[in-house]
């Protein structure tokens, strides 16, 4: 294998860009990268899910190679549980996440140092004016992007108050700090260095939320350059294998009363939206959240805590009201196969994956039939039936999983699919927002082991089958999930 | 000057045995002579023969789309780029310029051929332009300065020295 070494700086002794793009390759060429390789951080990041701080550690390992396992969900990581265990405090006092824990017990706190620690040496820049350069925009991204862009977006969404003020103060500075890199980045592909480096990294996931709140075209259009390096990294496979699909903002957010408001104690509401209080249990909590605000008040948090806060309130949010939470674990993780059933081949992967880590203690599998079918007429009318429970069924989708498919014509048609809940009984019940349209469906609990429920999940799972008890030719299915 | 790009080509994609090329007529049109099969004519045919054959297709595109605005970028380099006359460099360099404001490389967001071939072609051209004239066409000197820094890319031809900081800052604003 040829690599020729192509440094601007000719006291380079090997290209660190050579070396970026396929470690391992090299590693088989030369044993001095192999030693390199054996030495590569393995271990586990501990995280609340969509955490855009552990983003960093998670692309850094990507580029590097690192054997990272995230650990965001039970039964694994439990968010506000897991990381106040004595365990947890012993090996990271401050319990905040993401933390980090190697295969060999060596332990990080501190999403920089964990991202730095991930990285190879191309990464971190190969030599001490790059390596500079990197630490450089890295402080940068902290002291001069994350503040502005925490006060502007967090009111976005609702786990802020807003302050007209604060956010108008907020929007000049994120201004200026676009201007400083548009400018950088006017002569530049990419921060530091021809190639990807933890600089970019932990700018672009410091400019996230930024560019998926509030970063309207017409705003982001004086800075081109960071626009289009922004979305160069984004699409890079390695960012796009942690980020997913990043979708640029069309329309700048504005402050989320509502959200805000739902967010916080009842006293602390508008009276305007104050609704009757009707789950004690729930007021419970938000009183508990409320006791440890003010905790943190009284301790009069330095700035950055108080975000921190937001952002476990961000990421708590579902669970504050997960009305799942007296059910024991389970360890059918629905979200992977969710994954496996969108990316996947349905009958070769997504089924067998289904059947062989279905939990029949912890979920259980309904079919729902629409009671009124004589009312069916166009079926888009229909669809927009299905799509609109789906819809108003939104937070439960964490929990299930179903296929309703539309059958037969305009007139003459049909609804039906099968369920997959979370725990052994009809999750409508669970909560009042959920109970909308479940009584408009037939509901049937299938005896897992039938022939009945393996032949249905196939043929609604996949779409096509005979579906014998339906009578009516498919014509369109939509998925919840 | 074909058959130097696509030894250097072979180089960057780790080829290991260099084929044997000839030209053909005035213009001198790289053939590649094949022991099993016909003989492959044209820079575009060979070089996708030879990426195709180093086994890395996302270097013609990953996707339906980039893979079409590769082939269109190939095409503009035998077509448009190569034997160009004088007078329409200016015009090709604003096209480009243009063109790459919102860009990063010739086709999608990675690097593939046609950031390799457009390299090899423009780069006559930029060895002859002014500091000033690199500074006005700003994205494609920024381009031309990643793609030549790229991995195993510039191989046969010298590093051009592109500036970071403006000279000029007044005028072309």
């Amino acid at each position: 294998m040829h690599f020729e070494v192509l440094s601007r700086n000719t006291s380079t002794p090997c290209s660190d860009v050579a070396r970026a793009r396929s470690p391992i390759r090299q590693s088989c060429a030369q044993p001095f990268f192999l030693s390199l390789d054996l030495k590569m951080a393995a271990g586990t990041l501990y995280t609340y899910p969509e955490n855009w701080r552990a983003f960093k550690a998670q692309i850094a390992a990507q580029y590097s190679g690192a054997h990272l396992k995230v650990a965001s969900t039970p039964p694994a990581f439990t968010f506000g549980q897991t990381n106040r265990t004595p365990a947890f405090l012993s090996n990271f006092p401050l319990g905040k996440v993401p933390a980090f824990q190697g295969d060999d017990g060596f332990c990080l706190f501190e999403s920089n140092a964990i991202a730095h620690y991930l990285s190879n040496d191309a990464l971190r820049g190969s030599t001490p004016q790059a390596s500079a350069q990197v630490l450089q925009w890295v402080s940068f991204a902290d002291s001069e992007i994350i503040p502005p862009a925490s006060a502007w977006v967090f009111p976005t969404l609702g786990i802020m108050q807003y302050n007209k003020q604060a956010t108008e103060q907020a929007k000049e500075e994120v201004k200026r700090v676009l201007a400083v890199l548009n400018q950088h980045l006017n002569t530049r592909t990419f921060l530091v260095g021809e190639r990807v480096s933890l600089a970019d990294i932990t700018v672009v996931c410091s400019l996230l939320w930024l560019y998926k709140q509030v970063l309207e075209p017409a705003f982001r259009e004086p800075y081109p350059n960071v626009t289009r390096w922004f979305v160069t990294c984004i699409n890079q496979p390695q960012f796009k294998a942690v980020l997913g699909e990043v979708k640029l903002c069309d329309k700048m957010a504005q402050f989320d009363a509502r959200k805000f408001a739902e967010m916080q104690p009842k006293k602390d509401a508008p009276p305007k939206k104050e609704k009757g209080s009707k789950e004690g249990g729930k007021q419970q909590e938000k009183k508990e959240k409320k006791e440890k605000k003010e905790d943190k008040k009284a301790s009069a948090p330095a700035p950055e805590e108080e975000m921190d806060e937001c952002e476990a309130a961000l990421a708590a949010e579902p669970k504050t009201k997960d009305p799942f939470a007296h059910l024991p674990k389970s360890t059918f993780v629905l979200d992977e196969f969710k994954r496996k059933y969108s990316n996947e081949d349905t009958l070769t992967v997504a089924l067998p994956h289904f059947w062989e880590h279905f939990d029949r203690e912890g979920f259980s599998i309904w079919y729902g039939e629409y009671r009124f079918p004589d009312e069916l007429t166009m079926t888009f009318m229909s669809c927009n039936l299905i799509t609109g429970m789906f819809q108003r069924l939104d937070k439960l989708r964490k929990n299930a999983f179903a296929s309703v498919i539309l059958f037969g014509s305009n007139n003459d048609s049909s609804i039906s699919g099968i369920w997959v809940f979370r725990g052994q009984d009809l999750a409508f019940t669970l909560c009042e927002d959920w109970q909308i349209d479940y009584e408009s469906y037939n509901w049937r609990k299938l005896d897992v082991d039938s022939e009945e429920c393996k032949t249905m999940v196939k043929e609604y799972f996949a779409w096509e089958g005979e579906f014998k008890h339906v009578g009516k030719p498919f014509n369109q299915g939509k998925i919840f999930k | 000057m074909a058959l130097r790009e696509l030894s250097s080509l072979e180089k960057s994609l780790g080829l290991k045995k260099p084929n044997k090329y000839s030209t053909q007529g005035d213009k001198k049109v790289p053939v590649l002579q094949s022991n099993n099969g016909p003989s492959l004519t044209g820079l575009v045919t060979i070089a996708t023969h030879l990426v195709r054959e180093a086994n890395r297709p996302e270097l013609l595109g990953s996707t339906a789309e980039q893979r079409a605005v590769v082939q269109q970028w190939l095409e503009y380099r035998v077509t448009k780029l190569d034997n160009c006359p004088k007078e329409e460099i200016k015009t090709i360099l604003q096209d480009l310029n243009q063109y790459l404001e919102d860009k990063v490389y010739m086709a999608g967001d990675t690097f593939t051929l046609a950031d390799t071939l457009m390299y090899y072609g423009i780069h006559r051209i930029m060895v002859d332009l002014a500091v000033q004239e690199k500074e006005k066409h700003a994205n494609v000197s920024r381009w031309f300065d990643h793609v030549q820094h790229y991995p195993g890319v510039r191989h046969h031809l010298p590093l051009l020295v592109v500036l970071r900081n403006r000279l000029y800052t007044s005028g072309h604003h």
